[in-house]
């Protein structure tokens, strides 16, 4: 486990190349009310070739912002009938591979989640799936530029045994890895030996945790 | 003996009740886990847990002296190795 301080804060901004940006426009700022908080426009890039471009960021809330590189002249690249502005994949790619990069936005509530959905719905880009996973809710688009969108809000609050079973599985994936064949079963069999290394002391000093920060609050503000 | 490990989180709950239902199933605990145990296999019928899909496929945590031979939209099936 790492004891590095951690001290960043989140994301400044992703960044995207779009070939379509009234598009994108229209998307984010008109149809999903992400507010256009900053922009460049750039002659070229110093001395290189290099078009002219424009970097334009939509604010996602909580000072994150998603931004985009739209640059004046240049065509889309080939590769495939599949995929988005950024890749183009062959026709035997499977999709689960190619969904698998996105981007998820938070929200807090469910009613802000269906306040997307109708949104969303109301466009050109209505929502495709909406799926209740382990401990979230999500909605998925695909954007102008076939980026996949999607927009989750948490069903519960995360509990502190997911934190350790998070912890033990990567120590498990990392393990297995660096083996001669990993596999699910492989996985979970040297996750089982963590498991048992780890768990009953994990939850020991989780209690003493509880405990003591419990004493430390006063009694007033006891529920 | 099969034994396998479920996270002690409210979803997978129903997994360790449903399992535990099963002839010579112990259910014990190790820290937060379940530790879901039986000399033979392991059976846990799908719709007794109530556990919708992404639940039913991410239940189970370890596995010790134990495979999984079955996880579907019917049951999870771990037998002996």
């Amino acid at each position: 486990m790492s004891e590095l301080p951690h001290r960043v804060r989140g994301v400044d901004h992703v960044a995207y190349p779009t070939f379509d940006p009234a598009g994108t426009v229209r998307f984010y700022r008109d149809v999903l009310g992400f507010p256009v908080v900053h922009s460049i426009c750039a002659a070229g890039w110093g001395p290189e070739r290099h078009p002219d471009f424009i970097h334009f960021f939509f604010d996602i809330g909580n000072g994150d912002r998603l931004a985009f590189f739209y640059y004046f002249g240049l065509e889309p690249f080939g590769g495939g009938p599949q995929g988005d502005a950024y890749s183009r994949f062959a026709e035997d790619v499977p999709v689960y591979f190619i969904r698998s990069r996105h981007l998820a936005i938070h929200v807090d509530s469910e009613e802000d989640l269906l306040e997307y959905r109708r949104r969303l719905d109301g466009s050109e880009w209505p929502v495709e799936m909406q799926i209740q996973h382990e401990t979230i809710e999500s909605i998925y688009t695909h954007d102008p530029n076939g980026y996949m969108i999607e927009i989750t809000r948490a069903l519960r609050p995360v509990t502190p045994q997911e934190d350790l079973d998070a912890a033990l599985t990567i120590d498990a994936l990392v393990d297995v890895v660096s083996g001669p064949d990993p596999s699910m079963a492989a996985l979970l069999t040297r996750k089982a030996e963590l498991i048992v290394e780890r768990a009953a002391a994990w939850e020991e000093q989780h209690a003493a945790r509880a405990t003591a920060e419990q004493a430390s609050v006063p009694e007033v503000a006891r529920p | 003996m099969t034994t396998f490990y479920v996270l002690d989180v409210p979803e997978n709950v129903s997994v360790a009740t449903v399992a535990g239902q099963g002839p010579d199933v112990t259910v014990a605990r190790v820290g937060p886990y379940f530790e879901i145990s039986a000399p033979g296999a392991i059976v846990v019928d799908r719709r007794a847990t109530g556990c919708r899909h992404a639940v039913w496929y991410s239940c189970v945590a370890g596995l010790r002296g134990a495979r999984v031979t079955q996880q579907d939209k019917d049951a999870l099936r771990v037998e002996p190795v």
